[in-house]
């Protein structure tokens, strides 16, 4: 296969929810960008957008894929609007009422929303689309574990709908902003059901833009829906698209992509590695919006169940021992960012107290391995105790699973702790191998991110019960009554002083217990044509084209 | 031409034969195939899947289920090879649409590619070969210089450089799509070059060796011009050895399509390749290993045949 660089397998790196995974694009999340404020918007108009990866499934009830959810978010709205701040804002539901008992959830719906089709949205619509998720036959690789704990939905009137859980379920209205639990027309999904993820005009939702073409490997096309009335409270602007056609160009190979933007048969390029962003830059007809993915930051993730990382002192030795500032710029030019807290500062709840507490020290991780007994020095410079040289093993998946040059940062690291004597090895492992491995509690060390716009995303990390064979993700193994009662808290309640308590409390005890050594901050860098005024970015870092529009 | 010896039962006897040998070779692909995927170390379910995924054990079972995976091997081979028969390529793990569509939807535009890519891979190995065939000089020199070169680089970096030179500088061709024949010339080039580089080189050899022939001293005693040998006596010998790699690289343009449709953003069986092999999608890994061993049967048997056309002495045995 094309190895290309460090861009992210399609399935791999989509995983949204989780995501190793380039989520796309973004402008500073927060509103249009600075320029287009002042300007009147020019309606009309192509668009073309290159981006890297092609979705394997473009049905957002099924797919995996971040690309698939970032695509499809221009098609598909859902029930409730995360903000920038994370927090929750009408869309297609009016207003909502939560269940004290947070089992159920009965939303009012908007009047007067219809599918492209013609079909009104109501209540229907909402049972249709949700018992089609959690379906047998759908296979949803991820909508239907957002449902979570989903007993059914009750149609109460035709814009009331009261949806279920066995059991007290927070994290759900989170999920029910993302794209995932977003609408198809029911009459899309009784005529074409099977076919919704082969992309296309068979993909009727109520977005601002209507899918009307799709070739596999080039492209895919929308028009603007004109009937469009509906957009979130803190949009630019009311009513339908200013583009009258947008169409996304798959161009996996980066230099392609960078070349189809600054030759100007692109508009807009997502992502910009790097190594280019300084052509980008350097070009006075394109600009540069570059947005810190939320979730989980890339780390390094250290099993404390496996000897010696069991020992905490070895432990704060790695945490301390990678000068990771000169590393990351060495590799990333500045473009991304160096990591203090497990989640990044886009991430609600982040904690900035972190920052600047536990900077490169060589000396304090020399003195921590001596205090673990770790004194003696072998021929290859390596620390020995009772013979044993120091060695951890960090295993590399296929190289197609690898993005971001993260090998090369991995080699940065390696020299920084072969200079405190560690010795880290890294065997490439097929990727069976590796899973079982890493996920089995293996291999001393693990790296990965996690994209999620909810500080939740600590639970997955640090909670004993994420129990990665058993599709967790705490791949540090570590049993802490503390961490796990503080995300357990977070996770069932919506009162936002205790969200913010207890998710502090979690980073700074990840971090002191040296659980993780969060290496950089994920940014989507886009480079966009001067001409591209408007374009925002959603939480997910995702680009949102409806209040998008190209000056003269 | 006259043909004496090739009657209609034999002619039908030497299809008969290749035919069996195809549907041979079509098994052995499909249980190599087969094979090859018990071979991946792990679950299949969570290789497809993927590391980073937040599918619980219930969902994994589900599908695991679904698609017979949860049955002994030997029950899933027969099963393979059943619906094999019938036609029946499978449902792709991460599309939900049968194989056999994916493949169909896929495949015009790699085709329409390979073949602009082999027409001119041909007709300027052939220009290439007869310049400088029986030649030295200068000429000779840059026309060997410029086939090395061709074979030597790698089709992804001579696209790239391409589409540099010709799409984002000059501005000549667009970056990629199969929109109109402009778009088709920078990939078939990039596909064409290497082609063109070996061939020339065998077919000049090829050429040349013919020249030296006794044939091509009786040939120009009897008045021909050198033209004419090289056109209607050279050539005819020298296509041979240059068929039989003709259809062996026509094969292989299957691949190097893979990687030129990925440079270019061109739809065709390479995106299909690409994401098949990443996600780890069995059904449609397979469909794709079936059609190019498909193709290289057909091939094969088409050069076959032709050689007859091209050497009678072969249609004696």
């Amino acid at each position: 296969m094309a190895r290309t660089g460090p861009r992210p397998l399609p399935l791999l790196a989509a995983v949204t929810a989780g995501t190793l995974l380039v989520a796309g694009c973004g402008s500073d999340g927060t509103g249009p960008a600075a320029d287009s404020a002042s300007a009147e918007p020019v309606q009309g108009g192509s668009l073309t957008y290159a981006t890297d990866v092609e979705p394997i499934s473009f049905d957002i009830h099924v797919s995996q894929q971040d690309v698939t959810g970032a695509i499809q978010r221009n098609v598909f709205d859902s029930l409730v609007h995360q903000d920038a701040k994370g927090g929750f804002q009408p869309w297609l539901a009016s207003s909502w009422e939560i269940g004290p008992d947070l089992k159920s959830y009965t939303f009012r719906l908007r009047d007067g929303v219809k599918f492209t089709d013609g079909t009104p949205f109501d209540a229907e619509a909402v049972k249709v689309n949700f018992d089609r998720i959690v379906a047998k036959e759908t296979k949803s690789q991820y909508a239907a574990g957002l449902l979570g704990p989903y007993t059914g939905t009750e149609v109460i009137d035709p814009h009331t709908v009261k949806v279920s859980f066995s059991e007290p379920f927070a994290p759900f209205l989170q999920a029910a902003s993302t794209a995932y639990l977003g609408f198809y027309s029911p009459k899309a999904i009784k005529e074409n059901g099977a076919k919704l993820g082969a992309g296309g005009p068979a993909d009727v939702g109520t977005g601002p833009f209507v899918f009307t073409g799709y070739t596999k490997g080039q492209s895919a096309q929308f028009s603007r829906n004109p009937d469009y009335n509906w957009a979130p409270a803190d949009a630019a602007h009311q009513g339908p698209a200013h583009l009258d056609k947008l169409t996304i160009r798959f161009l996996t190979e980066d230099s392609v992509r960078v070349g189809a933007l600054t030759s100007g048969q692109v508009q807009v390029a997502d992502p910009i590695p790097p190594a280019n962003v300084r052509t980008v830059q350097s070009d006075p007809k394109l600009k540069l919006l570059s947005t810190d993915a939320p979730g989980a930051n890339y780390a390094l993730v250290l099993n404390t169940a496996k000897a010696p990382l069991d020992d905490p002192q070895v432990r704060r030795a790695v945490q301390r021992g990678i000068d990771l500032d000169t590393d990351i710029k060495s590799v990333y030019f500045d473009v991304y960012k160096r990591a203090w807290s497990p989640i990044s500062p886009t991430t609600p709840d982040y904690d900035r107290s972190l920052e600047n507490s536990w900077p490169y020290d060589k000396a304090a991780a020399e003195k921590a391995l001596d205090a673990a007994g770790w004194t003696e020095k072998d021929a290859a410079g390596y620390r020995t105790k009772n013979g044993q040289r120091l060695t951890l093993e960090w295993p590399l998946p296929p190289a197609e699973y690898v993005r971001e040059q993260r090998e090369t940062l991995g080699q940065a690291i390696q020299a920084d702790l072969k200079k405190i004597g560690i010795e880290v090895t890294r065997p490439r492992l097929d990727i069976g191998t590796y899973i079982k491995n890493v996920y089995g509690g293996q291999e001393h060390i693990a790296d990965y991110s996690w994209a999620r716009f909810d500080p939740d995303v600590l639970r997955l990390y640090f909670n004993s019960a994420s129990q990665p064979a058993k599709g967790g993700q705490n791949a540090t193994f570590y049993q802490d009554q503390q961490l796990d009662e503080w995300t357990n808290t977070g996770k069932s309640t919506f009162d936002k002083a205790v969200r913010k308590d207890v998710y502090s409390k979690t980073q700074q005890r990840a971090v002191d217990l040296s659980l993780i050594v969060p290496l950089y901050v994920r940014t989507a860098v886009v480079g966009h044509s001067t001409r591209v005024h408007g374009l925002t970015a959603d939480p997910n870092t995702w680009l949102n084209f409806h209040d998008a529009w190209l000056g003269r | 031409m006259k043909t004496p010896d090739l009657t209609v039962p034999a002619l039908l006897r030497g299809t008969a034969r290749r035919l069996a040998g195809a549907l041979a070779v079509l098994i052995g692909a499909a249980t190599v195939a087969f094979a090859a995927l018990q071979l991946i170390p792990g679950d299949p379910v969570t290789v497809m899947l993927g590391p980073g995924t937040a599918a619980t054990p219930e969902v994994k079972a589900q599908i695991r289920a679904q698609y017979g995976l949860d049955q002994p091997v030997l029950v899933q081979y027969l099963h393979y090879l059943g619906r094999l028969a019938t036609g029946d390529l499978g449902e792709s793990y991460q599309q939900q649409r049968p194989v056999a569509d994916l493949i169909g939807d896929q495949l015009a535009p790699t085709v329409e590619l390979a073949l602009a890519a082999m027409f001119l891979a041909l007709v300027s190995a052939l220009l290439a070969a007869l310049a400088t065939a029986g030649r030295r000089g200068p000429a000779r020199s840059a026309g060997s210089l410029a086939e090395l070169l061709a074979v030597s680089s790698p089709s992804y970096w001579i696209g790239i450089l391409l589409l540099t030179a010709f799409s984002f500088q000059l501005r000549i061709f667009p970056v990629a799509g199969d929109q109109d024949l402009s778009a088709l010339v920078l990939p078939a080039v990039t596909l064409a070059l290497p082609l063109t580089g070996v061939l020339a080189q065998v077919l000049r050899e090829g050429l040349e060796t013919a020249l030296g022939q006794p044939f091509t001293l009786t040939a120009r005693s009897r008045g021909l011009a050198p033209v004419a040998v090289l056109l209607r006596h050279a050539l005819r010998h020298a296509a041979a050895s240059a068929l039989t790699l003709t259809g062996w690289l026509t094969g292989s343009l299957l691949g190097g399509a893979v990687l030129v449709e990925s440079v270019f953003g061109r739809p065709g069986i390479g995106a299909l390749s690409l994401q098949g092999t990443t996600s780890k999608d069995m059904p449609l890994v397979v469909g794709l290993v079936l059609l190019s061993a498909l193709v290289f049967v057909t091939i094969s048997i088409a050069v076959d045949l032709l050689y007859l056309a091209i050497d009678p002495r072969l249609r004696k045995r």
